[in-house]
């Protein structure tokens, strides 16, 4: 979700910029090209000593190419997963962001000529002896990016992955032993794993895939541009000297060569004769409702979940606030003030990050069921204190003078009243903790809505899968809320009944 | 029974009871008389340890409170006077989430330890004894101010105390049920109670209390024998609050 903000943010200050520079500049006519720059070295990056210049190897393609097309290039930063989506809806001209051509992807957008041959690599942990291929990760857990070669390719073997949104949390992952292994793009995988001491790679380079450039479908003046242009940096060398200067040049970048050599055999308009590998998303609609009923699965465990937690720390917290000594007072206090004063968004990212540091790690998913927990009992002791509060001290002093104890008195006499009266508000927060598990995709937690983001993703069904996402959301919410509604209306109904009798019987 | 002497009792500096001094002797009725705030209610909080006293004592058929025992000390001999000691508030404090059965039953099986079937058992017998077998299963908020006093109790003396406090137990009632509380009152007495009764109503003590205690500002100015005490007081301020009070 951050990404994404700062995506748009960047967005709206490069729409503005262009507006302002649009008609300064008439002569040279804009080639807006967009790439995810959030973990997106080598390709394009924010210079870590200049952070408000982007670098990298496809930055100067996007130069070269513009300079042979007679235009300049304008770099529009936008989110990878969605990044489709946004071209389609014009935000810029063409994608240049690592793209593979796949089958489904055809079907929105048209594909320029490749401009990089790619493999994979995967790679793992120093120690590890079982895994040498991606044949051993058949009963492990694979990370790599969401909607990509390497993810289609796992999908298509029935290789269990998890789908990352850059590439530093996957290799981060994989250091903390969350995953057992990451299988990346080579170039990804040599600027994020080569140089880390703590990883290495397992078993060669293999796959042959290609990067070309996303256009517009209709666009088709365009393509015929920057497949000329694409031709001239291949052929006159440029390419070369940019692939070189980022350790990115080998000898199969050669084919490209040949295949756009004009004499050889591709006829124009084809997009390659390169041999390369092409991946599709298997997308069915069975097997996305069976993978959605996983999520949902795993939506209803952290909801339950997290609201035992919340019930029961909550009611720690409450009664700490209410009777415990004046320290262990500020301590509750300062604890329901700071997870209700900070998102629990930062909250989880912060676990998930943040504690590994100190040698706690925990699984994905549960960090999404402890951080919503936590989150969630600073707001229920509130309710729980409102409620222990709203009960009379006449009933303390009635169960006293019967001989209870402080803890039997709380325990038989108060807490019955006081839960009867944080029902309904509990109720209903724990509806909105449901929605609120949504947050877990932040971590990679496949829940609903991650789920839906990256089937919707791969599958550009954002319509029906979101209408069938939001079916699965409300059949779990609506009888929560009923039963709320219930519980109101049953203990307003017996408060009415007993008034009329109390009437009768006077 | 109970022997106070020279009892103290401050809230926040300002002092609520000046050396208050009275006794009662086995199965008689002490009535507590005197304007509101003259501090009658706080004699009885005292007597149930829900306030501790600042001064002075308390002895109550064989425990002793003092002022100057440790806060632990003085815990656990309040624990034990309550096992002696019944309360029926004025304002009566029902469990609202107990049914009438429940809320007598409930004492004795939590902290007697009685098996729950008998206490049940005796829990019905004790409403019966005070009219209200046929409510046995209802809610308090679903009886009659006069039905819930009697349900408070039977929760009183379902835990066989030896003194019962009442604390104005006519607040809620017409005549015709205020005599019926007297006769009620006089028969736990007969069975061998021993009673405190606070009230501001001379009629509804006249003919119940054996002894009586005139309170105003915190100091006893008359304790003694109820008949004389109604009839020929020694000081002219009890004369002036009981015509008063007729």
């Amino acid at each position: 979700m951050k990404r994404t903000l700062e995506a748009a943010a960047r967005l709206a200050s490069t729409a503005v910029c262009l507006l302002f520079l649009t008609p300064a500049a008439p002569a040279q006519e804009a080639l807006r090209w967009g790439a995810d720059p959030s973990g997106g070295a080598p390709y394009v990056y924010a210079d870590p000593s200049h952070p408000d210049t982007y670098i990298g190897y496809e930055v100067e393609i996007a130069d070269a190419l513009a300079k042979a097309m007679g235009r300049r290039a304008v770099f529009v930063p936008t989110d990878w997963e969605t990044i489709v989506q946004a071209l389609q809806r014009g935000a810029f001209d063409v994608v240049l962001d690592g793209l593979e051509p796949t089958e489904d992807r055809a079907r929105q957008i048209l594909f320029s000529k490749p401009y990089y041959v790619f493999n994979l690599q995967l790679t793992v942990r120093k120690g590890e002896t079982r895994i040498g291929s991606l044949e051993d990760c058949r009963h492990r857990v694979v990370g790599t990016l969401s909607n990509t070669a390497a993810s289609r390719l796992m999908e298509k073997q029935g290789i269990p992955f998890r789908g990352y949104a850059d590439p530093v949390g996957a290799y981060r992952d994989l250091e903390l032993g969350r995953i057992d292994a990451v299988l990346m793009d080579v170039p990804m995988e040599m600027f994020y794993a080569r140089s880390n001491p703590r990883l290495k790679p397992a078993g060669e380079p293999f796959y042959k895939g290609v990067y070309v450039l996303g256009l517009r479908k209709g666009d088709e003046k365009l393509k015929a541009e920057v497949d000329a242009a694409v031709d001239k940096i291949v052929n006159d060398g440029s390419l070369e000297t940019i692939l070189r200067k980022w350790s990115l040049w080998n000898d199969a970048q050669l084919e490209l060569r040949a295949a756009s050599n004009p004499n050889g055999g591709a006829a124009a308009g084809e997009s390659s004769g390169v041999k390369f590998e092409m991946t599709s998303a298997t997308f069915n609609w069975r097997g996305a409702i069976l993978r959605l009923t996983q999520a949902a699965g795993v939506t209803v465990l952290i909801a339950f979940g997290s609201m035992f937690i919340a019930l029961g720390l909550g009611l720690l917290l409450a009664l700490g606030q209410w009777k415990g000594a004046a320290g262990l007072r500020f301590l509750c206090t300062a604890y329901v003030e700071f997870f209700r004063g900070t998102p629990v968004l930062v909250q989880l990212l912060f676990l998930y990050f943040g504690l590994p540091v100190v040698g706690i790690s925990m699984p994905n998913w549960l960090t999404a069921l402890v951080g919503l927990g936590l989150n969630y009992a600073a707001y229920e002791s509130q309710v729980y204190r409102a409620a222990l509060e709203a009960v009379p001290r006449g009933q303390w002093e009635a169960a006293y003078s019967l001989g209870m104890t402080p803890a039997l008195a709380f325990r038989r006499i108060i807490f019955p009243q006081a839960f009867r009266v944080a029902l309904p508000p509990m109720t209903n927060d724990f509806v909105s903790l449901f929605k609120d598990t949504s947050v877990a995709f932040a971590i990679s937690v496949w829940e609903l809505a991650t789920a839906y983001r990256e089937m919707a993703n791969a599958s550009g069904e954002f319509l029906l899968l979101g209408a069938i996402v939001s079916a699965f959301y409300l059949a779990m919410s609506l009888p929560l809320a009923h039963l709320a509604r219930r519980l109101e209306a049953r203990m307003n109904r017996r408060r009415a009944v007993l008034a009329v009798e109390s009437e009768v019987a006077a | 029974m109970i022997r106070v002497e020279n009892l103290v009792k401050e809230f926040g500096g300002a002092r609520i009871l000046h050396g208050v001094g009275f006794d009662v002797g086995e199965r008689q009725v002490l009535g507590v008389i005197g304007a509101s705030g003259s501090g009658k209610s706080t004699i009885l909080r005292c007597l149930n340890g829900l306030e501790r006293i600042d001064g002075g004592s308390i002895e109550c058929d064989g425990v002793r409170l003092e002022a100057g025992l440790t806060k632990a000390e003085y815990q656990r001999r309040v624990r034990e006077l309550r096992r002696k000691v019944g309360t029926v508030f004025q304002h009566l404090h029902l469990f609202p989430h107990l049914s009438a059965l429940g809320n007598v039953a409930e004492a004795p099986v939590q902290v007697l330890r009685e098996p729950r079937r008998d206490a049940l058992k005796k829990a019905y017998e004790l409403l019966e004894a005070v009219g209200l077998a046929q409510a046995a299963e209802r809610y308090p908020d679903s009886l009659s101010g006069g039905e819930q006093q009697r349900v408070a109790i039977a929760r009183a003396l379902a835990m066989r105390p030896r003194v019962i406090l009442f604390d104005e137990p006519t607040s809620a009632l017409d005549p015709r049920r205020t005599n019926e509380m007297r006769a009620l009152l006089r028969r736990f007495a007969a069975e061998g109670h021993t009673l405190v009764v606070v009230s501001h109503s001379i009629n509804f003590i006249t003919g119940l209390a054996d002894r009586l205690l005139y309170m105003e500002g915190g100091e006893v100015v008359e304790f003694g024998d109820a008949q004389q005490l109604l009839n020929s007081p020694r000081e002219a301020r009890t004369r002036d609050f009981t015509q008063q009070a007729r």
